[in-house]
């Protein structure tokens, strides 16, 4: 009947078969098939195979990051002066030193601007492409539409059973997979990787636990399991699923890709100290292996840039090791030949307001806001894009958070037209008039 | 008169039936069969014919429609779809209604809008309309329309009349009927739809070629546009939808069994009460055999699962198996219903549809909510009483947990979706902004709907998000106005559909506006309403329409619902979508649950009782060779996987380890948690709803490999197993043998004694020995090593013991006998 059939149109007796052919065919090269099932016309062109999504909640300010306004008035330009990048005529805010050494291979775009000025609905926009559906407020955590990860898990897909969307520390507000199903949520890794012993949860074995022992448990499930299959995939027999992610949770155990992916201690120091030895830091390093290892989506929250008062003390503290965090992933990218496949992208849900308030602080503004994007076949040394003199509004080339959301889509070779239904039959396009931003295609 | 031609073809078939049924009864010298048959190819031949005529073809001059003739085309060419030129903000700036249920919005697109370009009355065939849909110049939606066809010369020859909005004494359209509302196939076989319109004039025409069709799901039976089913080529079941403008039909096609099954085969099928009784009726139909029932062990995992949602502790599980009393099923269904756990499952359940976002109406509230749901099911409320106080609730959300659906959805719109779909299955939403495209709502019925909670006012501090921390009161102002969205006219409250004793208004014939029965005016029911005293509350009308005994809607939603819950699939699915198009598999059972529920006075535990003590109840899962693809009419029990509560409820009580949650009492279970917030990754890698979604919400059952990763390595579980006051390490220190020690774990875990191989395999496992090697002589050994005194040794054997005991339990755990209700 009607409800038998996924959003995708696949049934389940087709999720089934696909599933029994990786069993068959056995391992990688069964993700592999699965993986070619999903590839079109589009996938051919796509330009990105990865994209690290660093997502600064709160709603960075854009003066003091990639849009200083040192002819504004001084109420509006702030406390930092510009500095010079290394693409000529190209001016980054004061703390934006390490990016600004990279900007030959950033392009940022000044002009993505859109409606909803509170964190809820800012964040679902941004994260989605979707406007909230309803009125919802700044502490609003909601979903009407599945987030950039999920649909990127769900068309892509990872190699070695691996999940194919990270989220670290833990899922943006609007980061789930919502209609697509809880498949498609983003796998979190809650732990800090700075720390000794840092081990990715459930995909290692847990300490006390040695490879040999874990084989032992193996063989005794096997020789215990008497529940009798229903091989008839008619029947729709969930204990064949079951089956299938068993096979596929013992690929990613055994993979030695997978386990050297998640082992960060195996890193060098030297490398590990360019990322930063702090939480951020350490996950953007992980980040980079799960790409290494054939994860296609990875958000790095981080919270707290939503600064209402004391915005350049606060910055002065937490900018230019955060900055410099982004720069070293980037570059570390790029000398392992990564960069040209990898889309990396940091941005909030919207800028902040032009005047410094009475409590030193900027407040949220979404008529302007910047966002930097780096590899995935982006033309680096590009501003895209611009505000007015004051910054108070995107006025030239503005963008919608759709174009945004589309470009993405598009490196990947994901069609943002898209049509998909929702479980009560409803047609949904991925991003509705979705126009990818060119100057961002190779 | 609209267009009368004579339309002979269903009135044919009818011919053709009576005269099948008279050559049936005719004297046996006759061969039947020939005439049959003859009599079939010929009509057959006629209708073949009739189908290759144009039958929406115009007769030169008759005027053209635009909304009988003209939109019907728009929708069968689907330019007016939801993907196109119908999406909300249209495409590249041509916009028309979905679907096209907007005639007047329509037209203006076509004929006024971009200044008119989109006709050329000069030079009709150059108009931008035609020009784009049949593809002459460039169209994004590609070619729509052949220039040969019908539908374009429907088009042209309204252009051709000077395109008006309407044509002279226009009627209007009453029905279409199809030729089969319900259909019989064999694998392979194929069959034309025929759709037929009646209008008010008593005018009636073939619009196969403009009408849509729609199978619910392909694989069963596939439709084209033409309306020709192709039945595919397993058994199965499903519903054709068919639309023309904006009435729908639906026809139910089955694919049954190749070969009969005798009568008396059913007759002999055990009936333990009405349950079983119509879902034999059901299979008999379809030639579907039921599995073997099942055996107690099974059974009672069952029952545990489905009404108290943990497994049976290894000390319940002894007993029952033990215990020799014939009823010994019937009692343990009875005494779990009588369990404080069963309240606390159901209001978990219901918390799924219910349960508000702390972020949005405030922590003390959501609290409140959740414990005013759990008290209802601790009272055992019946069920109509329990949606009458929320649906009336006044108060504080500080003193009354019910009114916080009306402090999270606060307008009438966002209320009248959550009460349609919930408490009716009626799933409104689409009805908001557009006529409803697979049922017959429209937006004036929603609305309508919605002016029942135009009069709900709050009072004290509204949200605050995130923490919205303050009272407020629900109250009524005896206030408050809905108006239609799009023509402003002010809509009095109205019930969906009538029931008895619920009059629905009238049109007044002079004014044209909607009148009650008593001649009240939107203004003077309004009046009445302010007194409160002699006058119910509009909110207490809509509970008394919702749950009269003459709603079906009310009761059928909800036995679907407990049904879905306990048999592993609705006989609607999704379970509160009871659409027209969407039929259930079983509607006489839907009936009967639901009246049987309606005479019990909606008591939930006594349905349960029924659905438990039922035949059908106790299938097996395993299938028999002729109902292995039946997944829809419970020939056999549908495995699912067990609920994310359910399985973390019972690891703790397997491994006799507590987890502890945020904002609970030390030694809560997952199924007593008030909020999502309470951070669980357990409860969401097992897909316990997003806190971040609005209720209600849906769970789903599905395997993931996030959920075999968490079986296998979480380091809580891992911790649980290892910890030193666990049930491991107790038993690996206890003085069983190993052969109780393995049946303590298999009644732990699987709800079952190990059968022999299973006990020997196990008892090697525990003490370390190869698979296989006898078990016994080696433990009586590690006994008398124990008793005697070689303490070194005995805490080397002691943590042998432990550890094999661990991965015993681990891998229990990690098969799907664990997690799979059978």
């Amino acid at each position: 009947m009607a409800n038998e059939k996924k959003c995708d149109g696949s049934t389940r007796r087709d999720c089934l078969r696909l599933g029994l052919g990786s069993l068959v065919a056995g391992g990688f090269v069964g993700s592999l098939q699965a993986r070619a099932v999903a590839s079109d016309a589009l996938q051919k062109n796509r330009e990105a195979d990865a994209c690290i999504l660093i997502w600064m909640d709160g709603g960075p300010t854009h003066y003091e990051t990639f849009d200083p306004k040192p002819l504004a008035p001084v109420e509006i330009r702030g406390e930092f002066e510009p500095i010079q990048t290394r693409v000529s005529g190209v001016h980054f805010s004061r703390h934006m030193k390490e990016m600004a050494a990279i900007a030959d291979k950033l392009a940022v775009v000044r002009s993505i601007r859109h409606n909803q000025g509170n964190h809820g609905a800012g964040n679902h926009y941004m994260m989605t492409g979707a406007p909230p559906r309803i009125p919802v407020g700044c502490g609003a955590f909601v979903s009407f539409h599945p987030s950039l990860g999920s649909v990127v898990a769900k068309e892509l897909g990872a190699p070695n059973g691996m999940p194919p969307y990270f989220s670290m520390p833990s899922m943006s507000r609007s980061g789930g997979p919502n209609f697509l199903g809880a498949k498609y949520a983003p796998f979190v890794v809650a732990d800090d990787p700075n720390r000794r012993g840092f081990r990715v949860r459930d995909v290692a074995l847990p300490s006390g636990l040695d490879d040999g022992q874990f084989a032992a448990r193996r063989d005794i499930r096997q020789a215990i399991d008497k529940m009798r299959r229903i091989r008839d995939q008619s029947a729709g027999d969930p204990a064949m699923a079951f089956d299938e992610f068993y096979q596929q949770g013992f690929e990613i155990i055994s993979s030695e890709k997978a386990q050297t992916a998640f082992d960060i201690e195996k890193e060098p120091g030297e490398i590990r100290n360019n990322y930063g030895r702090n939480p951020f830091g350490q996950r953007a390093l992980l980040a980079r292996r799960l790409v290494e290892a054939g994860v296609p989506f990875v958000t790095l929250y981080n919270g707290g840039w939503d600064h209402h008062a004391d915005l350049f003390s606060a910055l002065d503290s937490r900018l230019p090791s955060f900055e410099a965090t982004i720069a070293a992933l980037i570059r570390d990218l790029d000398q392992k030949g990564m960069l040209d496949r990898t889309l990396v992208i940091a941005l909030g849900e919207f800028g902040r307001t032009p005047k410094i308030n009475s409590r030193g602080g900027r407040d949220h503004w979404s008529n302007a806001m910047s966002v930097a994007f780096a590899g995935g076949g982006v033309a680096g040394g590009q501003v895209i894009g611009a505000t007015d003199r004051q910054g108070y509004s995107a006025v030239e080339r503005v963008l919608s958070p759709e174009s945004f959301v589309s470009t993405i889509y598009q490196k990947l070779g994901i069609d943002p037209a898209k049509l998909l239904r929702t479980p009560e039959g409803r047609p949904v396009h991925l991003v509705s008039n979705a126009d990818p931003i060119k100057e961002l295609m190779a | 008169m609209y267009r009368q031609r004579p339309h002979w073809y269903s009135g044919d078939l009818f011919l053709l039936g009576g005269v099948l049924r008279l050559v049936h009864h005719a004297p046996d010298f006759i061969n039947k069969r020939s005439i049959c048959l003859l009599l079939i190819v010929f009509f057959l031949g006629q209708l073949f014919c009739q189908m290759n005529e144009p039958s929406g073809r115009l007769i030169a001059g008759d005027p053209v429609s635009f909304e009988l003739d003209v939109q019907p085309v728009l929708t069968s060419a689907g330019c007016n779809a939801g993907a196109c030129h119908g999406k909300q903000r249209g495409q590249n700036g041509f916009q028309l209604s979905l679907l096209g249920f907007d005639s007047d919005f329509d037209y203006s697109a076509i004929t006024k809008q971009s200044r008119g370009r989109r006709i050329f009355p000069a030079a009709p065939q150059k108009s931008l309309l035609l020009l784009k849909a049949s593809g002459e110049i460039p169209h994004g939606g590609g070619r729509r329309l052949n220039k040969e066809s019908d539908n374009y010369k429907t088009l042209l020859a309204w252009l051709q009349q000077g395109n008006a909005r309407a044509i002279p004494n226009e009627t209007k359209l009453s029905r279409i009927q199809l030729n089969h509302n319900s259909r019989l196939l064999s694998p392979g076989e194929s069959d034309q739809l025929l759709v037929t319109a009646f209008y008010a004039d008593q005018s009636q025409r073939n619009v196969t070629a403009q009408a849509t069709f729609q199978s619910n799901d392909p694989a069963i039976v596939s439709v084209n546009e033409k309306g020709v089913l192709i039945a595919g080529g397993l058994p199965g079941e499903t519903a054709i939808m068919v639309r023309f403008m904006n009435v729908i039909e639906v026809c139910q096609v089955a694919i049954p069994l190749p070969n009969p099954v005798a009568e008396s085969y059913y007759s002999s099928l055990p009936i333990n009460n009405f349950i079983d009784e119509l879902v034999w009726k059901k299979l008999r139909r379809l030639n579907i055999k039921p599995s073997a029932p099942i055996e107690d062990a099974k059974f009672m995992r069952r029952v545990y699962t489905d009404i108290i949602g943990r497994l049976p502790t290894r000390k319940e599980a002894r007993q029952f198996l033990k215990d020799g009393q014939p009823e010994k099923r019937k009692q343990l269904v009875n005494d779990l219903l009588d369990r404080p756990e069963y309240a606390q499952f159901s209001a978990n359940k219901w918390a799924d549809l219910l349960r508000t976002n702390p972020y949005r109406v405030g922590i003390k509230t959501t609290l409140n909510y959740d414990n005013w749901i759990r008290r209802q099911f601790r009272q055992n409320v019946p069920y109509d009483e329990f949606v009458r106080s929320l649906v009336t609730a006044r108060g504080s959300t500080f003193r009354n947990g019910a009114v916080t659906m009306f402090r999270d959805r606060r307008s009438p719109d966002e209320l009248t979706t959550i009460v349609t779909q919930l408490f009716l299955g009626i799933r409104l939403e689409c009805a908001k902004c557009h006529h409803h495209p697979f049922e017959k709502w429209s937006q004036g019925d929603f609305y309508s709907f919605a002016a029942y909670f135009s009069d709900v006012s709050r009072k004290g501090t509204g949200l605050s998000p995130p923490i919205s921390g303050s009272e407020e009161i629900v109250t009524e102002t005896g206030s408050g106005k809905v108006f239609h969205p799009t023509t402003g006219e002010r809509l009095l409250p109205r019930p969906l559909y009538d029931v008895l004793g619920f009059k629905m208004p009238t049109v007044s014939q002079e004014t044209g506006d909607e009148v009650f029965s008593d001649n009240r005016s939107a203004d003077s029911l309004m009046e009445k309403l302010r007194q409160r005293d002699s006058q119910p509350s509009l909110r207490d009308q809509l509970a008394n329409w919702m749950t009269s005994p003459d709603n079906s809607f009310f009761a059928r939603v909800q036995v679907n619902r407990i049904w879905a819950d306990l048999m592993g699939r609705g006989i609607v699915e999704p379970v509160d979508d009871l659409r027209a198009t969407n039929p259930p598999t079983n509607a006489e059972l839907l009936e009967a649950l639901a009246a049987d529920f309606q005479t019990s006075g909606f008591d939930q535990k006594s349905l349960i009782r029924k659905i438990c003590n039922s035949y059908v109840y106790s299938l097996g899962s395993q299938p028999n060779p002729e109902n292995v693809s039946d997944r829809l009419n419970h020939s056999r029990h549908y495995r699912q996987r067990l609920r994310a509560e359910t399985l973390l409820d019972s690891i703790a009580v397997i491994t006799g380890v507590d987890p502890t949650y945020a904002a609970m009492p030390v030694g809560s279970r997952s199924v007593e948690i008030w909020t999502h917030r309470t951070g669980s990754l357990f409860l969401d890698t097992f897909g316990r709803p997003n806190p971040n979604e609005d209720p209600p919400c849906m769970r789903t059952n599905e395997f993931t490999v996030t959920q075999s990763l968490h079986l296998m390595n979480a380091k809580e579980i891992h911790a649980q197993l290892r910890n030193e006051k666990g049930v491991v390490a107790k038993l690996a220190a206890s003085e069983k043998k190993p052969l109780e020690i393995v049946e303590e774990i298999y009644l732990m875990i699987y709800g079952r004694f190990p059968v022999e191989a299973e006990m020997q395999f196990a008892i090697s496992v525990i003490t370390g020995e190869n698979k296989g090697s006898g078990g016994d002589a080696e433990i009586d050994g590690n006994r008398k090593l124990e008793n005697s005194e070689a303490t070194e040794k005995k805490t080397a054997v002691g943590s042998l013991r432990r550890a094999g005991i661990e991965d015993l339990m681990w891998a229990m755990i990690n098969s799907p006998e664990f997690s799979i209700q059978d």
